[in-house]
């Protein structure tokens, strides 16, 4: 046992000489290697966290969102719906939401209004998201004009802006009073842009929802697994454009890879000769060759992959943010929480690592079984 | 000792390019002492010497090992001696590792590494520690007198440098046995003279030196104990020196 951990550390030490000897090719070898795991894994790990964000947020949502259906477009709930929806049974809550979207034209970003009870905004007041106060310029006391949907100024002191931490749900969120909500859109009153329904059995969704669809035949009830599953879907597909970009990288890669990696010069066959000649066994210069494509790939996937981690959870994605986030003026500034998909990382390691070692071995394997007196005949 | 019996080495077996490079070779080989294979080009001294050193298998015939420790569990019981021409191959890399010490001609060490790691090479895979054959790897460049050059590459060194650099790489793992295949071929006739004085003290220490050479700085030196002539593949004269 000794003996053979003795011969792996031997050869492996050998290994690290001789690859200090192609210096030049094994240093850019590992550091496109680096490149693609590092950009592979911030993706994972981006995607990974984005989701999980997502389910951590939606946590909070209410368990089904009631809308109204008019020509196939949502149109406004009238306040009589919620009423006659708390009725049903199962349904602990119900509650008429107003919100919508405000064009800023002077910096081209879209805001979203809310209206919030009397502890969010006072009636001429705002709470207001923290890049929203970063891009109109804003501290608390000041005033945010808005013009109405009348074309009329609407005045609001900003009561408070939203910590950082708040920025993935609030990054371009303003609360209103219900009051400045309708006179800023000039939204009747008695409606609401939605319900959101609360429900004690999370079993019985599907049966409230389909009492709901059968008392009012133009609503669309929306379960909170199904925003779930549509976030789910959409940061899945946005990971999926950006790999697709990356694919052209990483095809570039797999083919230098691959050339740097199978190509035995006439200098390396030598020298296999050269080993056997001396009483190296054919598995002894597999093993040299095994321990070569460990040391870069496992080298680079390591360095690779801790780099990602870095470069999302710490820095939060520069390179991926816009793609991945979404495209707006207005963008969320917050940190990931650190999320590692174990399957995700192995499922990299077997598409890198493993076939990167096993090109480096194969090729050798005819160049190590010469026998031993071709050495002799040099 | 080594025993031939019958040896024939034939490359291209039933095609129209057949050859024999060693034919029907039968021949004894006393232990301690300097045996020298002399033999134009083409004649199988390298040949021969490769199925010595169990680096290729005769096509017939066979050659044991007697007295030679050998770690496999093939010994011939009472006789002490080893058919290697039969033996696995992992058991023919064991003794190749273990018994013999091999200098070539071009001496076939490694550019780029170290005069130290080339000479520690042989060892790396037989499992023993690594401070171990550092220190005899050491000791040999110290024995000589190249130590000062352990760690520089070998692609710097001079024609009888790499000469003793490979000479030191054939007796790291304390070989019974050293086989050189044309060793002088690219010295010059002082280098050559120093080689066989180095052989000479190689035999001192008992072990037993195989040579394939064409040249009389080797095969008339004084220190040979016996002279194996060669042509077209068989042994033309064997006589002892002594």
């Amino acid at each position: 046992m000794k003996r053979a951990v003795e011969r792996h550390l031997n050869i492996l030490e050998f290994t690290l000489a001789s690859l200090l000897r192609r210096r030049g090719k094994n240093l850019s070898l590992l550091l496109i290697y680096l490149l693609v795991i590092f950009m592979l894994a911030s993706l994972v790990f981006f995607v990974s966290a984005l989701k999980r964000e997502a389910a951590i947020i939606l946590n909070d949502a209410p368990d089904m969102v009631v809308q109204r259906l008019m020509a196939g477009r949502q149109d406004l709930v009238p306040d009589g719906y919620a009423a006659e929806i708390a009725r049903i049974r199962g349904v602990t809550a119900v509650r008429p939401r107003l919100w919508g979207y405000y064009y800023d034209a002077l910096n081209g970003a879209n805001y979203t209004i809310m209206a919030g009870d009397d502890a969010a905004a006072q009636p001429g007041q705002a709470s207001i998201g923290a890049r929203v106060a970063q891009a109109r310029n804003l501290e608390v006391g000041d005033l945010l004009p808005l013009i109405s949907y009348d074309k009329a100024p609407v005045m609001l002191e900003i009561g408070s802006i939203f910590p950082n931490e708040s920025d993935l749900v609030a990054a371009d969120l303003i609360v209103v009073s219900p009051a400045d909500f309708l006179q800023l859109f000039n939204f009747p009153a008695g409606q609401a842009t939605d319900l959101a329904v609360m429900v004690r059995n999370p079993k019985e969704l599907p049966t409230v929802a389909a009492k709901i669809v059968s008392q009012f035949p133009d609503s669309r009830p929306v379960l909170k697994s199904e925003i779930q599953r549509t976030y789910q879907s959409i940061f899945d597909w946005r990971g999926g454009m950006t790999l697709m970009v990356l694919a052209a990288a990483l095809l570039s890669f797999i083919i230098f890879a691959w050339d740097k990696a199978t190509g035995l010069s006439a200098e390396e066959r030598k020298e296999i000769g050269i080993l056997k000649s001396i009483g190296w066994e054919t598995s002894d210069v597999l093993l040299l060759k095994f321990w070569e494509g460990i040391v870069i790939s496992l080298t680079a996937f390591l360095l690779g992959v801790v780099l990602a981690y870095g470069h999302v959870f710490f820095l939060s994605a520069p390179l991926f943010a816009q793609a991945l986030k979404g495209w707006s003026v207005i963008y969320p500034r917050f940190q990931l929480v650190p999320v590692v998909d174990a399957y995700q990382l192995a499922v990299l390691f077997f598409l890198t690592v493993v076939p990167y070692t096993i090109a480096t071995v194969i090729p050798c394997w005819r160049a190590a079984t010469i026998d031993p007196d071709a050495a002799m005949r040099y | 000792m080594i025993e031939l019996s019958g040896i024939t080495k034939s490359f291209n077996d039933g095609k129209p390019n057949q050859f024999t490079a060693v034919d029907n070779v039968t021949l004894t080989i006393n232990p301690g002492q300097i045996t020298v294979f002399k033999g134009p080009s083409g004649s199988g001294k390298t040949s021969l010497l490769t199925m010595i050193g169990c680096m290729a298998r005769p096509t017939s015939g066979r050659i044991f090992l007697h007295g030679v420790p050998a770690a496999v569990p093939f010994q011939l019981e009472g006789v002490g001696a080893v058919e290697i021409t039969s033996l696995p191959e992992r058991f023919l890399n064991d003794i190749r590792r273990s018994t013999f010490g091999f200098i070539f001609q071009q001496f076939n060490l490694v550019k780029g590494i170290s005069v130290l790691e080339n000479v520690m090479l042989p060892a790396y895979p037989t499992g023993e520690g690594r401070a171990l054959f550092r220190a005899r790897a050491l000791d040999l460049l110290e024995q000589f007198g190249i130590s000062r050059l352990a760690g520089q590459r070998v692609e710097l060194l001079s024609g009888g440098e790499l000469q003793r650099v490979a000479i030191a790489r054939a007796l790291i793992n304390y070989p019974a046995i050293i086989i050189a295949d044309e060793p002088t071929a690219h010295l010059d006739s002082k280098l050559s003279q120093e080689f066989m004085v180095i052989v000479g003290r190689l035999k001192g220490e008992g072990k037993s030196v195989l040579i394939a050479s064409h040249d009389p700085i080797v095969f008339d030196s004084p220190l040979i104990d016996a002279l194996v002539e060669m042509r077209d593949g068989t042994v033309v004269a064997n006589r002892s020196c002594r």
